[in-house]
C-alpha cells in the first residue's frame, strides 16, 4: 500500500454521533464542523497529494478555500463546541500551510511522517554534530584555514588580509551547498515519480534515506556557515 | 435588535463606525465631527468630561485632565516613568503592578480611563441610532482596533477596557489590517499591499497579500512608542528651551496646542509662526527627520520577514494623522517606489475597517476574510535560562505550538512553566508573560514524566496555555493574565536587540548548553560513584589508578564549571567522559544500576 492510498479510519461527529472519513472537515450527516481529534497528516488535511514538488499556487488556493470554510470569524454565533472545533481546525490549517509552503520544511515533515526523521535527528538541531562523511574533506580544509585565520586576527592582522582568505576558504562549502540544491531537486523528482507510479518499498526507502542524509548535511552546512558569519561579524578583540 | 459597531481607540482621537446596507460609515456628532479626542477630565464637582470638552479643559485645568492613556495600557509603573514626566496628571502604581492614573481626587487604571472614552463613543452611536428612528438603538457589541505591534498584555488591557465600558468585545483587530479592509471594499484590490500606519502614539507596518477577498498578513513590525506625540514633544522642547525658567503645566499645554497647530500648518504651507518665532517647513523637516527615519527600519524588517523586496509591493496605503506630513509621505513613497494611497481619510479608515469586521462576525458573510499574524514570538524558559520559541513571530493566527518537558530530579512532582514573549535567546532579555505550575506529577525517576505544554493564540492575538503530563493525563489550563505588559522600549528593544545582539546571545546560549552537558556528566558520574555496587566493580574491574583518575577529572570539571570558559568546560567534559567510559560499560553490562542506562545514549 502506498502512502497515497486513503486510510479508511473514521472520526466521530460530536454533534450527531455519526461517522466521517478522517480527512473530512464537516460531518456528512449533520453538516456541522468536526472537532479536531483524529485527523490525517498535513497533506491530507489540505487535500494535496503527498509530494515534494507542490505547486505553490495550488497550495495557496487550498489554504484560502479552507480558511473560508472554518475560520473562527464565521462561527461567532455557533455553539461552543463548534467554535472550539473551528479554532482547532484553523490553527491546524495554519500550521499545515506554514509547514508545506517551504520546500525544506515540507521535506522534513514528509521524512517525519514517513518515519525516517527521528526525534534524535531533530534534537541535534536538525544537523549531525559529526561531520557528514560527504563533507569530510571540505570541512577539514576549512577548519584548518579557520585556525590560521584566528591566529592572524588575534595577532592584530588587518581585516582585509584575512577576510579575502576566509572568503576563499568558504568557497568549497558554498559550492557544496549549491550542488546540494540540485541533488535535492533530483530526489524530489524521484520521490514524486515513485509516489505517482507506486514504486517498490525498497525504492521508496532508498529515496527517503537519501533525502534524510541530504537534510542532515544541509543543516550541518547551514550551521557551519552561520557560525563563520557570526565569527566574522565579531570584532577581533572580543575573541576568547 | 441591539447594534454592533467598530471602534478605533486611538492615542489622540477615537472614532466609531457602523455598516449600513453593506457599506461602512463613520458616526459624527451634530456638528459633523467624527473625532472624539481621547481625553478625559474630571471637574472639581466630580463631573467627568470626555472628548472636545475635556480637551478644552486641558488648557484650564491640566492637572485634572488625562490624555494619551493608550501609552499606559498593559504597563507597569517602571515602564512609564519617562512618559509620565511630561504629563500634567498623576501617574502612580506599585512596583510589579499595574499603573494607576489620578483623575481629580480619584485613581483609575488605564483600562478604566479608556472605558470612559469607549462609553462616550457608545453613547454617541446610540444617540445617532435613536435619531435614525431605530427601535433598539442600544450598542452592546464592538470590534476594537489595536496597533499590530501590541503585545498580549496591551491587547488584554484593551479587551478589559471594552468590558468595563459595557461592550462585548467581539474581536480585537490590528489597525493596519482594518485599514486594508476598508480599502479593499472600494476597489477589490489584488496583490501585495503595504499599510504604513503612523498615528498619534504608535507606528505599525503590515505587509499583506490580497486575493479572492482574503486579506492575508504576511508580516508585521513596528514601534509601540513612536508617533505624532513625539513630533509634538520635539517642538515643545524647542520652544521651552528658548524661554527662561520652569514652565507651568498650563504653559506646557499652551505650547503643546501651539505645536500641534504649527505641525498642521506646515503640512499645508511652507512656513508658519510658532510661539512668535518663524518656523519654516525645511526647519521642521530637519527637526523631525530622525523620527521619520525610525519608521523606515521596521518597514525594511517587515519586508525581509515577508521575503519580499520593496519593489514587489503593488500598493502602499497610508493610515494615521502623522502621514499627512509631506516628509513622511515622500520618504514612504521613496522606500516602496510607489505613490501612496490616501483617497480615504487617514483618520477614519481604521474605524471603517473595524465596522466591516464587526459586520463579518455578526452576519457570517464570507465575501471577505482577514488572516492576521502574531507580532512577537512566544516561548518558554528551558534549562539554564534559555528561551525555547514555540510560536514564531508572523505566524498566522489562530495558531498552536507545543513542546515536551521532563523533570530534572527523581520524584519531582511539580514543574514550573514560564511563558515569554520576544525575539531574544535568553529569558532575561524577553518579556515575562506568566508563570504557572503543573502539580501532581506522580513520583517517577528524573526524565521519566513527559509534560506537554501547548500554546494557543486565538484570532485576537491573545494567548492561552495548557500543560499536560502524558503518562497520567493530568491537565491544567491557564489564561495567561499578566499584571502588566511590555514597556514600549522593551518591545522595541527586544526586536532590535535580537538583531544587534544575535552574536552575544549565541555565545551565551552555547555556554549554557555546554554547562548543562557538563552538569549531566557530573551528575551521572557521582551517582555511579555512590552506587552500592561501586566498591565491588572498582575492586574487580578497575585498572590501578582508574578510580583516582575519575575522581581527579571530576574535581577538575567541577572547578571550571562556574567559569565562562566554554572551551575549558568542554575539554574537561570530554576528559571525564573518557575516564568514565569503562565504568559506564561495566555498569551497563552488569545492568545493576539504572543511573547510567537511564540516560539517553548520546549523553553517556
Amino acid at each position: 500500500m502506498t502512502s497515497d492510498t486513503p486510510v479508511h479510519t473514521i472520526q466521530v461527529c460530536r454533534t450527531c454521533g455519526g461517522g466521517a472519513p478522517v480527512d473530512a472537515h464537516f460531518c456528512p450527516q449533520c453538516t456541522k464542523i468536526l472537532s479536531l481529534g483524529r485527523q490525517g497528516d498535513y497533506f491530507a488535511f489540505l487535500g494535496v497529494p503527498r509530494r515534494l514538488q507542490l505547486d505553490p499556487a495550488v497550495l495557496d488556493e487550498r489554504f484560502r478555500a479552507l480558511s473560508r470554510q472554518f475560520h473562527p470569524d464565521y462561527f461567532y454565533n455557533a455553539t461552543p463546541a463548534e467554535r472550539r472545533a473551528s479554532l482547532e481546525r484553523s490553527s491546524y490549517l495554519n500550521d499545515a500551510y506554514r509547514t508545506l509552503k517551504q520546500p525544506i520544511s515540507r521535506m522534513a515533515y514528509l521524512l517525519e511522517i514517513e518515519g525516517v526523521w527521528t526525534p534524535a535527528d531533530k534534537a541535534e538541531g536538525g544537523g549531525s554534530k559529526q561531520v557528514p562523511p560527504a563533507l569530510l574533506e571540505e570541512v577539514f580544509a576549512l577548519n584548518e584555514e579557520l585556525d590560521e585565520l584566528r591566529e592572524l586576527r588575534a595577532g592584530g592582522a588587518r581585516a582585509d588580509q584575512w577576510q579575502a582568505r576566509l572568503h576563499r576558504a568558504r568557497q568549497p562549502i558554498d559550492a557544496k551547498r549549491a550542488a546540494h540544491e540540485a541533488e535535492l531537486e533530483e530526489l524530489f523528482r524521484r520521490w514524486d515519480g515513485l509516489a505517482e507510479g507506486g514504486g517498490t518499498e525498497a525504492a521508496r526507502h532508498e529515496v527517503l534515506a537519501a533525502l534524510r542524509e541530504r537534510l542532515l548535511e544541509r543543516n550541518y552546512i547551514n550551521n557551519l556557515l552561520a557560525g563563520i558569519e557570526k565569527e566574522l561579524e565579531r570584532p577581533a578583540g572580543v575573541e576568547r | 435588535m441591539a447594534k454592533v459597531v467598530g471602534i478605533d481607540l486611538g492615542t489622540t482621537n477615537s472614532l466609531v463606525a457602523y455598516v449600513k446596507d453593506g457599506a461602512p460609515f463613520v458616526i459624527r456628532d451634530k456638528s459633523g465631527d467624527a473625532l472624539v479626542p481621547s481625553v478625559v477630565s474630571a471637574a472639581p464637582d466630580g463631573t467627568v468630561y470626555v472628548g472636545r470638552e475635556a480637551q478644552r479643559r486641558l488648557l484650564t485645568d491640566p492637572a485634572r485632565t488625562v490624555y494619551s492613556v493608550k501609552r499606559f495600557m498593559g504597563k507597569g509603573i517602571e515602564d512609564v516613568r519617562e512618559d509620565a514626566r511630561l504629563m500634567p496628571f498623576r501617574v502612580a502604581g506599585e512596583a510589579g503592578g499595574v499603573v494607576r492614573i489620578g483623575l481629580g481626587e480619584r485613581e483609575f487604571t488605564p483600562p478604566e480611563i479608556s472605558a470612559f472614552i469607549l462609553r462616550e463613543l457608545k453613547h454617541r452611536a446610540e444617540a445617532f441610532f435613536s435619531a435614525e428612528g431605530e427601535i433598539d438603538p442600544e450598542v452592546d457589541r464592538a470590534v476594537i482596533t489595536v496597533p499590530a505591534y501590541f503585545n498580549d498584555a496591551q491587547r488584554t488591557a484593551t479587551r478589559d477596557a471594552g468590558r468595563i465600558a459595557g461592550l462585548e468585545v467581539l474581536r480585537i483587530i490590528n489597525e493596519p489590517t482594518a485599514a486594508s479592509l476598508a480599502y479593499g471594499l472600494d476597489e477589490r484590490h489584488a496583490g501585495l499591499i503595504a499599510v504604513y500606519d503612523f498615528g498619534g502614539g504608535t507606528f505599525d507596518i503590515s505587509i499583506l497579500r490580497v486575493e479572492d477577498g482574503v486579506f492575508q498578513v504576511l508580516s508585521t513590525n513596528g514601534d509601540t512608542h513612536l508617533g505624532g506625540d513625539d513630533i509634538d514633544r520635539l517642538l515643545i522642547e524647542r520652544a521651552l528651551t528658548l524661554q527662561a525658567g520652569r514652565a507651568s503645566a498650563e504653559r506646557i499645554q499652551e505650547v503643546r496646542k501651539a505645536a500641534i497647530h504649527a505641525k498642521w500648518d506646515l503640512s499645508e504651507q511652507t512656513e508658519t509662526t510658532f510661539q512668535a518665532v518663524r518656523l519654516t517647513r525645511a526647519e521642521f523637516e530637519e527637526l523631525i527627520t530622525p523620527i521619520v527615519e525610525r519608521t523606515l527600519e521596521p518597514c525594511r524588517r517587515a519586508l525581509a520577514d515577508a521575503g519580499l523586496a520593496a519593489s514587489q509591493i503593488d500598493e502602499v496605503v497610508l493610515v494615521g494623522g502623522s502621514t499627512r506630513i509631506p516628509l513622511v509621505w515622500n520618504r514612504v513613497g521613496e522606500l516602496f517606489g510607489a505613490t501612496p494611497h490616501s483617497e480615504l481619510n487617514p483618520d477614519e479608515v481604521v474605524a471603517l475597517g473595524a465596522a466591516v469586521q464587526s459586520e463579518i462576525l455578526v452576519t457570517g458573510n464570507r465575501d471577505m476574510l482577514l488572516l492576521d499574524v502574531t507580532p512577537l514570538s512566544l516561548g518558554i524558559e528551558t534549562m539554564g535560562g534559555v528561551t525555547s520559541k514555540i510560536i514564531l513571530r508572523n505566524s498566522t493566527v489562530p495558531s498552536t505550538g507545543s513542546e515536551m518537558f521532563t523533570t530534572a530530579v527523581d520524584n519531582q512532582t511539580a514543574v514550573d512553566i514560564h511563558v515569554l514573549q520576544g525575539e531574544r535567546e535568553l529569558v532575561a532579555d524577553n518579556r515575562s508573560l506568566a508563570r504557572f505550575k503543573l502539580r501532581g506529577i506522580p513520583p517517577m525517576p528524573a526524565g521519566m514524566p513527559r509534560v506537554q505544554v501547548q500554546f494557543q493564540i486565538d484570532a485576537n492575538g491573545i494567548l492561552a496555555a495548557t500543560a499536560k503530563e502524558l503518562r497520567t493525563g493530568i491537565e491544567q489550563t491557564i489564561e495567561v493574565k499578566p499584571s502588566y505588559g511590555l514597556t514600549d522600549d522593551e518591545v522595541e528593544r527586544m526586536l532590535l536587540d535580537s538583531f544587534e545582539h544575535a552574536e552575544a546571545d549565541f555565545a551565551a546560549r552555547m555556554l549554557i548548553e555546554t554547562r548543562n552537558e557538563a552538569e549531566s556528566v557530573i551528575m551521572a558520574t557521582e551517582k555511579a560513584l555512590r552506587s552500592p555496587d561501586f566498591p565491588e566493580v572498582a575492586s574487580r574491574e578497575f585498572q590501578p589508578g582508574e578510580q583516582r583518575r575519575i575522581e581527579q577529572t571530576l574535581a577538575g570539571l567541577k572547578h571550571v564549571l562556574g567559569s565562562s570558559d566554554r572551551a575549558a568546560i568542554q575539554q574537561w567534559t570530554t576528559v571525564l567522559n573518557d575516564a568514565t567510559r569503562h565504568l559506564a560499560e561495566v555498569m551497563m553490562n552488569r545492568s545493576v544500576q539504572a543511573a547510567l542506562t537511564g540516560r539517553s545514549v548520546d549523553q553517556v
